[in-house]
């Protein structure tokens, strides 16, 4: 019984909120991260020393976090390069002290540096060559200096190609169904496609951003977080949150109220977690918080299923997160 | 009731494509079952095979009988990675995987390695352990006798020690590894080169601790073959990852399409092979040390055909075959099902591709070298062929009403208020 009316509202053609979505979340975000890279890159390029960059790269993560979990379209390929993390094995950092190392050319050329590991490119590569206190000392004029702004042009670069792909997908998105569209066949599938990227990305954010670090209880992980040296676990997990549930109303086309309700608890729980870089959690108590702040998003994750997938029966599909 | 049989007067729409037998959920889920059961024994039968040569390997120590136990190693991996389908969905097989073909691993945990591969790091303080070399160990501050290795000490106490994943001490990577040492050669061609005298005995034993190499090694392939054991028998009628998929087989069919989505797409043409284009590191691949890489991916991507297509070849030549999910498709939307055996076909090319090459001499790990033109087009084709069969995989979930199935019983549906407390 169920099961054929939920088979009737499938059939119904209307999910409206795709145009939306792309066009007011989508669109804008990847080209604002495109400028704050561009502003990187050129903050980088006057005086390339850690003190001096460090603050230009605040917001570029901040624009990242807004669309970096949409994996679909050139982000799906194009994250790995930007943000590549986890990086379980250290491959990043092995790579960059390699380079320093033997002072490799390609970190003094952009485009030679675009063919590198992609664990030693974009961001968690600005992580650590501007916040590890074994590499963050390097003086003007230095390799690793050049390397900095070698690093921050290449991710510029990828910014700028980033937001330049999304017009070809855009377009892709918000002509599902029509004769000429082979991406998506119907706007069932574009809907879906943005609904699972939803929900992986508030996935990624209780069971990795937030679930690598806690560890288990009597071993808690803290330099398991996200680019902890640049202090960026708690606002990527809140920025990437606030992003899901911005993209989620837009794509469902009305007021989500149960889901805004999840979200207040969400920023509750943000709001009381001390130390954004969760260095503090072999504590008890600030461990706790960040554990219940885990709790707030899987909540929060299965209000979205409920409130937007549901009713139009869907499931998320595949996403390029499934693996393990 | 969706599929009517034949007698109903669909014959017409029947015949127009795919000869349709009037399959139904059961049957489909039952040929399923009896897939896995074959692919499993396959797999415990290769391992045996494994595992005889493994003994008389070290029962008298050559180059020889090194050879005859890679050998047995490689063939091993051809029906188990035809089973690597019926994982992601499936709990009770995903709950067990890690015992078998977990990766990858930080092999400085087990045995002696390159200085290159440098020691502890932030994330592993065990990455370097090396147990072979190291009697009393101490694991995450405790005290660890490992005087005697024995399967229970790999699997009880070193196996993701310190809740490190990368901390593999069991399955087929790290017999890999013991029959094969680290592969030296960078983006060269070449595997690793362990030599034979390494589990020698006496004088000619090189790298030191030849016996508790050797005790290692012959405990490793023992675990390997009881933790196959015991999956082929979850899979024989009334087993419990049969039992997953049969109890409900309309349900069973979504944790069938999971399985073969899961796999295409986030595991083999993303964690497996677009990363470690995108990482240019050659142990970035997933038979590393015996660089068999290419054909642990092809033979993933025929597991996903099996499964569509209902036929699995076994290792003997014998062939088990039934109704498989291709009928239920082809009856409910015949261009669909055109759709999907296409895009196999078009996978099973692009894989059988890099298979060619792999065979060819072109190894995996110089496929991966930046700026290897040939070899980046030669993965991607994988990559590409992977992600689009499981958009097609979407549309058949769709076409076979899966979705509201698999709503069934869930809180959020059932109930959207008890979510939220």
């Amino acid at each position: 019984m169920r099961a054929a009316l939920l088979l009737s509202i499938l059939a119904s053609p209307a999910l409206a909120g795709v145009d939306e979505a792309v066009d007011q979340h989508l669109l804008p975000g990847v080209q604002s991260f495109a400028e704050a890279a561009e502003a990187l890159a050129r903050t980088a390029a006057d005086d390339c020393t850690a003190g001096a960059v460090r603050p230009a790269l605040q917001p570029v993560w901040d624009a990242w976090v807004a669309i970096g979990d949409l994996r679909i379209g050139p982000t799906e390929a194009g994250a790995l390069s930007i943000a590549f993390w986890p990086d379980e094995r250290g491959a990043g950092a092995r790579a960059l002290k390699a380079m320093i190392a033997s002072e490799d050319q390609a970190g003094r050329d952009p485009a030679a540096f675009a063919d590198v590991s992609a664990a030693a490119r974009g961001l968690p590569a600005l992580d650590l060559l501007l916040g590890d206190p074994d590499l963050s000392g390097y003086a003007a004029g230095s390799y690793t200096c050049d390397l900095v702004r070698t690093v921050a042009t290449d991710l510029a670069a990828q910014a700028e190609a980033l937001s330049e792909n999304w017009t070809t997908e855009a377009q892709a998105l918000t002509t599902a169904g029509e004769g000429s569209n082979a991406a998506y066949l119907s706007d069932d599938e574009a809907f879906r496609a943005i609904y699972t990227q939803i929900l992986s990305g508030l996935e990624f954010t209780a069971d990795t951003r937030l679930g690598r670090p806690l560890g288990d209880a009597d071993r808690p992980r803290p330099t398991r977080a996200e680019a902890w040296r640049s202090g960026r676990p708690l606002p990527n997990a809140l920025g990437s949150v606030e992003a899901s549930v911005h993209t989620a109303e837009l794509l469902a086309g009305a007021p989500l109220p149960k889901t805004e309700a999840a979200l207040d608890q969400v920023r509750r729980a943000g709001a009381a977690i001390r130390d954004p870089s969760f260095q503090d959690i072999e504590d008890p108590t600030a461990r706790l918080k960040v554990e219940i702040l885990q709790q707030r998003i899987r909540a929060l994750l299965d209000i979205v299923e409920a409130e937007v997938g549901s009713p139009r029966g869907l499931q998320p599909g595949f996403n390029s997160r499934d693996g393990d | 009731m969706r599929l009517l049989p034949l007698a109903a007067g669909t014959a017409l729409a029947m015949s127009l494509a795919h000869a349709v037998a009037a399959a139904t959920p059961a049957e489909v889920i039952e040929t399923y079952g009896d897939i896995a059961v074959a692919a499993y024994g396959d797999s415990l039968t290769a391992a045996r095979d494994l595992q005889a040569a493994v003994y008389a390997f070290l029962a008298a120590p050559s180059a020889e009988g090194l050879d005859a136990a890679r050998t047995a190693w490689i063939a091993a991996r051809a029906p188990y990675q035809q089973t690597e389908v019926f994982r992601f969905g499936n709990p009770v097989v995903d709950d067990w995987e890690g015992k078998v073909n977990s990766w990858p691993l930080d092999e400085g945990l087990i045995d002696y390695v390159d200085e290159s591969y440098g020691g502890a790091t932030d994330e592993n303080e065990l990455a370097a352990l090396n147990v072979i070399a190291n009697p009393q160990l101490t694991i995450a501050g405790r005290d660890v006798d490992a005087t005697r290795i024995t399967p229970e000490l790999i699997a009880d106490t070193l196996d993701q020690a310190d809740g490190i994943e990368s901390n593999v001490a069991r399955g087929y990577h790290a017999v890999e590894f013991l029959l094969w040492g680290q592969d030296l050669n960078g983006h060269a061609p070449g595997a690793g080169n362990r030599p034979w005298t390494d589990f020698a005995t006496g004088a000619d034993c090189t790298n030191g601790n030849c016996d508790r190499r050797a005790d290692y090694l012959k405990a490793a392939t023992d675990l390997l073959v009881e933790d196959l054991g015991w999956m082929a028998a979850q899979w024989a009628e009334g087993g419990s990852a049969r039992e997953v998929v049969a109890a409900n087989p309309q349900a069973g069919l979504g944790a069938v399409l999971k399985g073969m989505g899961s796999l295409s797409y986030g595991e083999l043409a993303g964690e497996r092979m677009r990363l470690g284009l995108m990482l240019n590191d050659p142990e970035e691949e997933q038979d590393c040390f015996s660089d068999n890489t290419y054909n642990s991916h092809y033979y993933d991507g025929l597991g996903i055909q099996n499964v569509y297509l209902g036929r699995y070849v076994r290792i003997d030549g014998s062939t088990v075959e039934g109704p498989g999910l291709r009928d239920l498709v082809a009856a409910a939307d015949p261009a669909l099902d055109g759709e999907i055996t296409a895009k196999l076909d078009a996978t099973m090319a692009a894989l059988g591709a890099l298979k060619a090459a792999g065979d060819g001499g072109l190894s995996y790990d110089t496929m991966l070298e930046a700026g290897n033109a040939k070899g980046e087009e030669l993965i991607m084709a994988g990559v590409d062929a992977l992600v689009d069969q499981t958009h097609s995989f979407e549309r058949a979930i769709g076409a076979l009403g899966l979705e509201a199935v698999a709503f069934e019983g869930s809180d959020s549906l059932d109930s959207p208020d008890a979510v939220f407390q």
